[in-house]
């Protein structure tokens, strides 16, 4: 006779193996589900990085166009001021000259005949050659100091767009990092922590002085930054990251608008009062490290402070 | 509630009463009983069900969700076996359960609604896990901690000293190593 098995049992061994197939098939959605979520992420943090480097190329295709156009600018402005310049010299001593006469000529007045005396004390007063005599000094140093100043002007839009090639030599960012700290000694002893945190780094081939102006700039910066803190802060690093130098500045103190960001490396632009700033400082910062191969970044956040990094080529 | 925890409370009823029994308790509760791991389904769906369960079997709900815990343990590890893997001790996988598992869980799944751990370790036989959630479900982290302790081959004793059910806004989970 035939084995009437348990009806059930077909059944039950199906539902196991349904159940068995649906946890793989679930094991498989969530394996490719973590898959995609680890793809999705670095496909985020590859955009990211694509767009910061948009950004700064951006950044440093309109500084380049900036550095043609100041370049031309300095240019064309040196021509007649070096001809302004040589003129108001001869004219410094052609005035000198007439001093001399005009003296002369009040010192001999009384041995002139009574008429001719009468003339030229009536020429003296009508053409106010006292006040003349007084004011000419005056107004031939207010102009060369208005000339000095238009000579530094172009001198700095030089500087940033970097048309003099300057001399190298072999030299440790550390010492030149701890040179400025001493020089703004007194600038920064009125209760701001500067952290140094010098790692050794090798000698590279730069110009020490303009690559100390930079730290200086920088530093100096970022004390300002702090005047409000209430525990103002910088600190200075150096390392070497992948044949890379790299310096950063960071402070606590106001940070900076992304807008200001955008502009801080513009010539002229400032954020201080006028008169207090010229909006040069981290122009010719940004010319003297382009000049040296290397970058200069800004990354800041309004009420959280501001970190400068310097990356310099090792070779 | 995610479908993964109905999936091993299906498991747990069917091995306990047989399958009959798990049809009568989603025809009790008139639930369709299809649930898929990693899609959530409502809170009170789970709370129907394990009251169903209660009433049929006549076991009191905190000792079945205490229970159900322990085989939720077993439920989810032999489904995420890398987890139990990675930990060697009983205490290290206690600690990797927040800042571990919890995030591998939220890469797959949008608002989860995990529930908080921290944890004190003061001394080497005892760890403090202070536990949060608004499902005040801390009866079934006993029994999940109950069942890892039995795959650990470690015995322990969990106190319960400050409980959410008391009116305090955190559990205490002491859970001591003997």
């Amino acid at each position: 006779m035939m084995e009437i098995s348990n009806p059930e049992d077909p059944y039950k061994k199906a539902y196991e193996r349904e159940k068995k197939a649906r946890l793989k098939a679930e094991e498989i959605l969530e394996n490719k589900t973590r898959e995609l979520f680890i793809k999705n992420q670095n496909l985020k943090e590859t955009n990211n990085l694509l767009q910061q480097h948009q950004a700064i190329m951006l950044q440093n295709e309109k500084l380049a166009t900036l550095g043609t156009l100041t370049a031309g600018m300095a240019h064309e402005i040196n021509n007649p001021l070096a001809f302004v310049k040589s003129n108001f010299e001869s004219l410094s001593k052609y005035h000198n000259a007439y001093a001399k006469l005009i003296s002369f000529i009040q010192q001999e007045s009384d041995n002139l005949p009574k008429a001719i005396q009468e003339n030229l004390t009536e020429l003296i007063e009508e053409e106010d050659i006292e006040f003349i005599q007084e004011d000419l000094p005056e107004l031939m140093e207010d102009t060369a100091e208005g000339l000095t100043r238009v000579r530094n002007i172009v001198a700095n839009l030089r500087r940033f767009s970097r048309t003099q090639s300057t001399e190298r030599s072999l030299a440790n960012l550390n010492e030149g990092i701890e040179s400025t700290l001493k020089l703004l000694h007194s600038e920064l002893k009125s209760g701001v922590n500067i952290e140094l945190n010098l790692q050794s780094i090798p000698d590279i081939s730069c110009n020490p002085n303009e690559l100390n102006q930079v730290f200086l700039n920088l530093i100096i910066n970022a004390k300002q930054a702090t005047t409000d803190q209430a525990q103002p802060s910088i600190e200075v690093t150096s390392q070497v990251l992948e044949s890379q130098i790299v310096i950063t500045i960071r402070d606590n103190g106001c940070g900076m608008s992304t807008e200001t960001q955008e502009k801080i490396f513009v010539p002229f632009f400032t954020t201080k009062a006028v008169g207090e700033g010229t909006g040069m400082g981290l122009a010719i910062a940004y010319g003297i490290i382009q000049d040296h191969h290397g970058e200069i970044l800004v990354n800041s956040a309004e009420g959280q402070g501001t970190t400068f990094t310097v990356k310099l080529p090792i070779n | 509630m995610k479908g993964v925890i109905f999936n091993v409370l299906e498991e747990l009823v069917i091995e306990q009463c047989g399958m009959l029994i798990w049809n009568e308790i989603l025809e009790e509760q008139a639930l369709e009983g299809a649930y898929t791991a990693g899609e959530s389904y409502p809170d009170e769906e789970l709370f129907g069900l394990v009251a169903s369960i209660s009433e049929k079997t006549e076991i009191p709900i905190e000792t079945l969700i205490s229970t159900f815990g322990e085989r939720l343990f077993k439920g989810l590890s032999q489904r995420y076996p890398s987890f139990i893997e990675a930990e060697s001790t009983l205490k290290g996988f206690l600690k990797s359960v927040h800042d571990v598992i919890h995030i591998e869980v939220r890469k797959l799944y949008e608002n989860p609604n995990l529930p908080d751990f921290e944890y004190t370790d003061k001394a080497d036989d005892t760890l403090l896990m202070q536990y949060r959630s608004p499902r005040k479900l801390c009866i079934l982290a006993e029994g999940l901690i109950r069942g890892a302790a039995t795959h650990y081959k470690t015995p322990v004793k969990i106190e319960h000293p400050t409980c959410m059910h008391k009116g305090a806004d955190h559990c205490d989970l002491v859970i001591r190593f003997l």
